[in-house]
């Protein structure tokens, strides 16, 4: 399954954001957008997970032409999201919050989803019981990845998951998404984190203005002068 | 003593059907973030569903329990779908004057229908009283009071335990994520909106038995549960149940011990909504 973006326009009230964007992300793949503040990333992610109407251009999760689908519709067909600043259930449990990642499923798959999710954060097992409010940063982060894991997306988007961590914390929650795409699950990485980024991603897309500038392997784009003077400050 | 007891324990009794009412104004309130000020006239449905199967088919009020949650879950189910969900991104005062709206539209519907009188369910029962001790309790209002329990217990499991009830939580906590994770929250918002029309429609029944049925019954009940939902703080479930209690109470003390205390028991609440929201404001500052 691949989720395939095409001359993707959008924006708010009159202020158009995206200027046909094109972009694409397998199964099993790992793909970093990078951008500066303000480039069209976060807009992009909720065009893509129905938060936000498309102007103009079409998502298509594999076969299917995501348009006028709800976000639930979305997430229902294998595209997750964990959406910028986590939007956790505070007054939650962590395994309850877990759950509910899990609520449009057969009940039985609860388990196999606890199973993987708590062997890729041990520390989730541990406070299963605590309030999602009251996790660390880094446990808040791995706890919105985890439920949306709960759904066994096949794409999963994720919005800059480091935001706020240590640079310790922000490697392992870079490194368990790795791990998520090992096992065949897609994700899209929106990163304000360039150099951090691109070590965790195959291939990268660079926004500027609402556009992608660039895009190609990482290893790639480390090389390329425009990168490294505007996002690796070498 | 005894007589403190005794009024304790009426307070007590009534408390659980007060919590009961104000429980699904909180829900509503909570979890679609609506303002329904026409709550009480779920429960008045629920107090004329039981009269009419009462006065007409010699229905026990018992009988009516059942029928009335179904029938103020249809009702309540059919006016979020119909009224409230159109204006759920409209300006709050807008929601108020609907809710409001359809208040005074329903109330004079059944003033049109029924006429102003008061009407009591009277079952064989009605006035059957248990001792306890030195103590009285009225069969009815000892039994509207652990049903009430039962009740509320019921919904705390459900919101706690099944998955369905997790997301009826989770929509009042977040309103972006449920979306992303495969939940529907219209869904989520018409089952709970529904249940709280049920449980008024429930507590409906039970008070044309202890009080009466008439068009304005729902309205007092509306301005009751408001005080207690003030005092619990709003849309906080857990604190509805207390709250209730105390309000209840403090409407036993009253006319107990006040001269002329039961003409301004209705009062009661006024006094507890205005201490509740200006102890909130102390607080807050």
């Amino acid at each position: 399954m691949r989720l395939v973006v095409e001359a993707l326009e959008t924006g708010y009230g009159k202020a158009q954001v995206l200027f046909g964007v094109d972009l694409r992300v397998a199964e099993g793949e790992r793909v970093a957008l990078l951008g500066a503040n303000g480039a069209g990333k976060t807009t992009l992610l909720r065009t893509l997970s129905g938060l936000l109407r498309p102007w103009r251009g079409r998502v298509r999760l594999g076969e299917v032409d995501l348009r006028g689908l709800s976000p639930a519709r979305r997430a229902r067909l294998g595209l997750g999201h964990v959406p910028e600043g986590r939007q956790l259930f505070p007054l939650m449990s962590v395994e309850e919050n877990l759950r509910l990642g899990a609520a449009f499923l057969a009940p039985g798959r609860e388990k196999e989803g606890f199973e993987r999710v708590y062997g890729l954060f041990p520390r989730l097992a541990e406070r299963r019981r605590q309030l999602a409010g009251t996790l660390s940063g880094g446990e808040q982060q791995m706890l919105a990845i985890g439920r949306a894991l709960m759904g066994f997306p096949r794409i999963l988007l994720v919005d800059e998951p480091s935001l706020g961590l240590s640079p310790r914390l922000a490697e392992e929650v870079l490194l368990a998404l790795r791990a998520v795409a090992e096992e065949g699950v897609g994700v899209l990485l929106v990163e304000q984190n360039v150099a951090l980024s691109l070590e965790v991603a195959e291939r990268a897309y660079v926004m500027e203005h609402g556009r992608i500038v660039l895009e190609g392997p990482s290893q790639a784009l480390r090389q390329d002068p425009r990168v490294r003077e505007a996002y690796l400050s070498l | 003593m005894e007589l403190l007891l005794q009024t304790l324990l009426n307070g007590l009794l009534m408390a659980g059907v007060y919590a009961l009412v104000a429980t699904g104004l909180a829900l509503s309130l909570g979890v679609v973030g609506i303002v329904n000020f026409a709550h009480g006239e779920f429960l008045m449905l629920g107090a004329f569903l039981s009269y009419l199967l009462f006065a007409f088919r010699g229905l026990d009020p018992l009988f009516a329990l059942g029928l009335a949650f179904l029938a103020a879950f249809l009702v309540g189910a059919l006016t979020y779908w119909g009224l409230i969900r159109p204006v759920l991104k409209a300006p709050e005062l807008n929601q108020m004057l609907l809710t409001f709206g359809l208040s005074i539209l329903l109330q004079n519907l059944a003033l049109l229908l029924f006429g102003a009188d008061t009407r009591v369910v009277a079952p064989p029962y009605q006035a059957a009283t248990l001792a306890l001790g030195p103590f009285f309790l009225g069969a009815v209002p000892l039994g509207a009071f652990l049903l009430s329990l039962a009740l509320l217990l019921s919904l705390q499991l459900f919101l706690t335990r099944s998955r369905l009830g997790l997301a009826v939580r989770a929509v009042a906590q977040n309103r972006l994520a449920p979306g992303l994770l495969g939940i529907e929250a219209e869904g989520v918002y018409l089952l709970a909106f529904g249940l709280a029309a049920a449980l008024a429609g429930v507590a409906g029944v039970m008070l044309s038995v202890m009080l009466y049925a008439s068009p304005s019954v729902g309205f007092l009940f509306t301005l009751k549960s408001f005080a207690i939902v003030a005092l619990a703080g709003l849309g906080n479930l857990k604190g509805v149940v207390p709250a209730a209690l105390v309000l209840a109470l403090a409407e036993a003390l009253v006319s107990t011990y006040l001269p002329g205390g039961g003409g301004l028991v209705e009062a009661v609440f006024f006094l507890v909504l205005f201490l509740a929201l200006v102890g909130r404001a102390w607080r807050g500052a």
